[in-house]
């Protein structure tokens, strides 16, 4: 096997969201507005790119076994159960297992809107899942990166809570990835996440190429604040 | 209720002066008095990844399964020259073990394997819970306190000599810990909290925090472990050092992990380690080791660093400091502090309501202007007859950490009340107060010295208060021995002198003035305190005679004054009075600040105060509004550029009355200009309207057409939001009127999203929109109990209960709230929403209404109740 992969910290500096993507989520469908909301929204949008620490955590583990509905890491104690994760990782030499999160301070900032203005609260709450999301596109370029110095492919990620994949599985995946001490991950007894405004995904290695990956850096999402590319490499390989 | 036995009853005065320890030897207690160094052992979770554990396997469960390796790595530390070996418990809590073993099997099998390892003295390792606690996360102080409870126990039983918690990154978890090691055991409690690099744990705590609040609290070491790189880690110790009233102690990693070849190595080696840390040897930390990373080889590198080598002298700050769990007030000797007073129903009609109906938000907004208007550290009290004052105590100190960071100052005559809030409190406040009441004494100095709170003292006693400088001196004379004894540090003891009426003894203000300066002089050490309005009781135009006593307290000698920030004539004082005694270098703040302003008058000012006056300010205003309403009525409303319908030809004629002018503001979600809006309609003495009329004939109505605009598509969320925002300022300007009484309630309603969910925000629409159409709406919150949610339903015969659920996970939660609610209180309709619900599962779980979003909310609302 390869060097393996174990980023036990890794900070993204996103500079901008979506925001298109923050008004669908707000429910917008091309309803016109005044220019003090329009203000407020972008206002709201640029103090939670403030407030946010966007990191991630990573580690590549070799799949020791696999049937057709548990899946066995090497090194891990981490068993991924159900179905769907089985066939989404049939064929999958190794997996790579990543957390993101924007940090408690988006908590904090989310609970003080909710209790001086609710309406900020929305839009906070809006910006900061795409922001989330985007650092997990992030951490998912990482991996995708990982397979191509490997000469293999990445699948598209999955999360547990995705499929019959259940969000049991998030205390030894999280220990797995030691993040609660890098990342300051914490669970409640139902295995939510805090900070809410967090990501735990499961990317495949595989030997072949996988359907569905970004083609060139130019229709990227992530090409402003790659940092691969800064090292004159892409995801790609 | 908290398990714990509370000070405030069971201790008799002078039974906790000082906290007897129990020390394994005359070596360790040269340690703890700061004259002797201590070298700890470095990482065991490396050296057992070394040895083939497994990411997320549960390390403790070794203690039991292979005792011999454990021990094996300890002796390899001892050998290194480690006088401490930590056992392997870092996560050995009951919830983290789960079925695989119990807390004392741990303890027990870990202890014996680090006493079978040779080491001097064996350190009892206790790790975060792995949860964070409330508000952020679903954890209650008393249960963490209870599982760190458990693990103090376990290990003193076991036979260990001193506890180490460490990893915290949770002020308040760092604190249930230490609070259960004091009260559980007799040893020794190290505290350590890992750190960011930008100087500040996850949840926001800096290193001067942690150092004065946990040492203040008893912790008899404080430090850093974990974190970064020792060479990283300095600078933060550097920040704790003089803050830290305990040894202080530091535990660094060996900088970032990395892979090679399959195995993770970290970035710094054993020479470089130890060069970064006797740069903090010399600055005065006294107790090494290692953490992530680390491994025999750096302790043997430390080891060398200790020989012949005697300990730094340390200069510690003997500021006055409070801390919140973000943020450090410090006070040198010279300088003053403001401490806000506005939260205190005393004499408030808005706040007193505000803590009545449990609706906090005017008091948010007191915290949120106080705090924007220069307070350091807020005062809380909510004491009212008819409330339950331990309980709304509570829940403000932690609602109000949710809008300010400022240090708070938990202000209540009941010691039951004081002791539940400052137990809970991630920081150092201030308790107000005690007095030279003997009783009052004997139950409020142990608090004070078993929380490492400072202390506010009246000075008055079983006589009253004296009227005289000496008697006021000869009660804080008492006071202050009593804390003496306590054991409580001067610097803690804020004597308040008590300003009294100038206009019924003239003598009055110069008695307080010169008890200020004997107390001073005669009990050095103590701060002074003292909120300065009584003085002008009785007189008229107050603040004048505020702001001319404010500024003769200060010759005098004042630390701290309890005033209302938000008066700028007050704050004027402040400002200037810190230039004059040189606090305000070079007078750069009152240069910022003051450069453009002189005494012309800004404005007409009215007094508000009375009826007259208020009609005076109405009349001008009604004037400057029409001119107002004129020009809104003009500006074109939401959505009207061309690609929205057209205005109705109702609202277009009815936007030249007042009525109007407040419904098009709604409609547009323009909150500024409402209150003035609704205030000219009541201002009108013709038509007489008064706040119903205001209520049912315009902002409903207003409300119920952005509803219907939110429903066709016309508007989305945050438009109705914005409207919703807009008739809550008209609800707010209604509320401060004269005919505020007449406003009925149009009924309660308690919501709350379910046991094990936390994603509150549609709950919080929810709730916003409720209240804006008149409703009382109690929110319980999140992660809520089915049975506590029904026993609110039950006590306030509540008619319309309303639960969220996000999670699929969370509705079985669902369902028995709405089964409980369905048995105990058969009167009362449940609607439902979330993300994971329709209308058929809604019926699946028993609900009486399903709604689809928050304005159907209110429609169910308007259905049930009217």
């Amino acid at each position: 096997m390869g060097a393996g992969l174990r980023i036990a910290r890794e900070t993204y500096a996103i500079t901008g969201v979506d925001r298109a993507e923050v008004l669908r989520y707000l429910g917008y469908r091309g309803q016109a507005l005044t220019p003090e909301l329009d203000a407020r929204i972008d206002a709201t949008v640029q103090r939670c790119l403030s407030v946010a620490k966007p990191r991630a955590s990573l580690a590549s583990f070799a799949v020791r076994s696999a049937t057709d509905d548990t899946v066995e890491l090497e090194g891990s104690v981490l068993r991924l159960t159900g179905h769907d994760i089985a066939t989404h990782l049939a064929d999958a030499t190794e997996v790579v297992l990543f957390a993101v999160t924007l940090g408690v301070d988006v908590d904090r900032e989310l609970r003080r809107l909710s209790l001086v203005d609710p309406l900020e609260q929305v839009v906070f709450d809006s910006a900061a899942t795409a922001l989330v999301e985007r650092a997990a596109d992030a951490a998912d370029a990482r991996a995708r990166a990982y397979a191509a110095s490997q000469g293999s492919f990445a699948s598209w990620r999955f999360s547990p809570g995705y499929g019959d994949l259940p969000l049991s599985a998030q205390p030894d995946f999280l220990a797995s990835l030691d993040a609660t001490r890098q990342l300051g991950i914490t669970l409640t007894p139902s295995n939510l996440m805090v900070p809410t405004k967090s990501v735990t995904a499961i990317v495949g290695i595989h030997p072949v190429p996988q359907p569905g990956l970004e083609s060139s850096c130019s229709v990227c999402s992530l090409a402003e604040f790659c940092t691969i590319r800064q090292t004159g490499r892409t995801c790609r390989g | 209720m908290a398990s714990y036995p509370p000070v405030a009853t069971v201790t008799p005065m002078g039974h906790q002066a000082a906290r007897s320890l129990r020390v394994a030897d005359e070596h360790l207690a040269r340690v703890l008095a700061g004259e002797d160094f201590l070298l700890f052992d470095g990482a065991m979770g490396t050296q057992l990844q070394a040895r083939g554990l497994a990411a997320g396997e549960v390390p403790e469960l070794l203690c039991l399964t292979n005792p011999q390796e454990i021990t094996e790595i300890h002796a390899a530390y001892v050998a290194a020259g480690s006088e401490v070996v930590t056992t392997n418990t870092f996560g050995a809590n009951r919830t983290k073990l789960g079925e695989a073993a119990t807390v004392e099997q741990i303890f027990t099998a870990a202890v014996g394997c680090a006493r079978t390892s040779g080491a001097r003295y064996v350190a009892a390792d206790i790790g975060p819970t792995g949860a964070l606690l409330q508000p952020m996360g679903t954890l209650s102080f008393d249960e963490a306190y209870d599982l760190f409870a458990e693990q103090v126990r376990a290990a003193d039983a076991a036979g260990a000599d001193l506890f180490i918690i460490e990893t915290m990154a949770d002020l308040a978890e760092a604190k249930a810990a230490l609070l259960a090691a004091k009260e559980n055991s007799d040893l020794p409690a190290f505290v350590t909290m890992t750190f960011d690099e930008d100087g500040r744990t996850f949840l926001g705590t800096t290193p001067e925090v942690t150092a004065v609040t946990l040492s203040a609290l008893g912790a008899d070491v404080v430090g850093i472990n974990c974190s970064l790189g020792p060479a990283d880690v300095a600078p933060l110790i550097a920040r704790m050092l003089p803050w830290a009233s305990c040894p202080v102690m530091v535990q660094a990693n060996a900088g970032l992990p990395h892979v090679e070849d399959g195995c993770t190595l970290y970035s710094i080696e054993p020479d470089e380690y130890c060069e970064a840390v006797e740069a903090m040897l010399d600055a005065g930390v006294t107790i090494i080791g290692g953490c992530c990373g680390t491994s025999p080889a750096f302790i043997s590198g430390e080891r060398k660093l200790l020989e012949n080598r005697s300990v730094a002298r340390r200069v510690l700050r003997d500021d006055f400091c409070v801390t919140s769990a973000q943020q450090l007030i410090s006070i040198p000797a010279g300088h003053v502090g403001v401490i806000g007073e506005r939260i205190n129903p005393t004499g408030k009609k808005r706040l007193k309501e505000a803590l009545r109906t449990g609706n906090h938000d005017y008091v948010m907004s007191e915290a949120i202007n106080q705090t924007s208007a220069g307070a350091q550290i807020l005062d809380v009290n909510a004491g009212l007859p008819e409330i339950d004052e331990k309980a709304t105590l509570v829940r403000l100190v932690s609602e109000l950490q949710g809008v300010t960071t400022l240090p708070l100052q938990i202000d209540s005559s009941d010691p039951l009340a004081v002791e539940a809030a400052v137990r809970l409190y991630p920081g150092k406040p201030i308790i107000n107060s005690t007095n030279g009441k003997q009783e009052v004494l004997d139950a409020v100095l142990p608090i004070a010295k078993h929380y490492g709170c400072a202390i506010v003292g009246l000075t008055l006693d079983e006589e009253g208060i004296p009227t005289t400088a000496e008697g006021r001196l000869a009660v804080a004379r008492r006071i202050v021995a009593a804390c003496d004894e306590m054991g409580i540090p001067r610097k803690d003891v804020i004597i308040d002198c008590l300003a009294m009426a100038a206009s019924t003894d003239q003598r009055a203000p110069r008695a307080i003035l010169d008890a200020m300066s004997l107390v001073k002089r005669e009990l050095p050490g103590v701060r002074c305190v003292l909120g300065v309005s009584n003085i002008s009781f009785g007189l008229p135009f107050r603040p004048l005679v505020n702001a001319t006593f404010l500024a003769a307290t200060f010759a005098a000698g004042l630390d701290l004054a309890i005033v209302n920030p938000m008066n700028e004539r007050l704050m004027d004082v402040v400002n200037s009075w810190r230039v004059l005694s040189g606090e305000d270098e070079s007078a750069q703040a009152y240069v910022a600040s003051y450069a453009d302003r002189s005494d012309a008058p800004a404005g007409v000012n009215f007094d508000t105060s009375t009826d007259a006056g208020i009609a005076a300010a109405l009349d001008s205003m009604a004037g400057t509004l029409r001119e107002i309403a004129a020009h809104v009525a003009h500006e074109t409303p939401a959505g009207s550029e061309g690609d929205t319908p057209r205005k109705t030809p109702a609202a277009a004629a009815s936007a030249e009355t007042p009525e109007g002018q407040v419904r098009d503001l709604v409609l547009a979600g323009r909150k500024d200009p409402v209150p003035d809006a609704v205030r000219v309609i009541l201002a009108d003495a013709d038509t007489g309207h008064d706040a119903m009329y205001v209520i049912n004939e315009v902002l409903i109505p207003a409300l119920d057409e952005v509803g219907a605009r939110f429903e066709n598509g016309q508007f989305f969320l945050p438009q109705l939001m914005a409207s919703a925002e807009a008739a809550k300022a008209g609800f707010s300007a209604l509320k401060e009127s004269a005919s505020a009484s007449d406003v009925p309630s149009k009924g309660k309603i308690a919501l709350a999203t379910v046991k094990g969910d936390i994603h509150d925000i549609g709950k919080n629409i929810v709730r916003m929109l409720l209240e804006n159409y008149g409703y009382d709406v109690i929110d319980l919150g999140r992660d809520v109990d089915p049975q506590a949610f029904t026993d609110v339903v039950v006590e306030g015969h509540i008619e319309l209960a309303g639960l969220s659920a996000l999670m699929t996970t969370t509705v079985p939660a669902m369902a028995e709230t709405i089964e409980l609610l369905h048995d105990q209180a058969p009167w009362c309709k449940v609607v439902v929403g979330g993300a994971v619900l329709n209308p058929e599962y809604a019926k699946m779980v028993g609900a009486d209404y399903y709604a689809k979003d928050a304005n159907e909310s209110a429609r169910i609302a308007g259905e049930v109740l009217g």
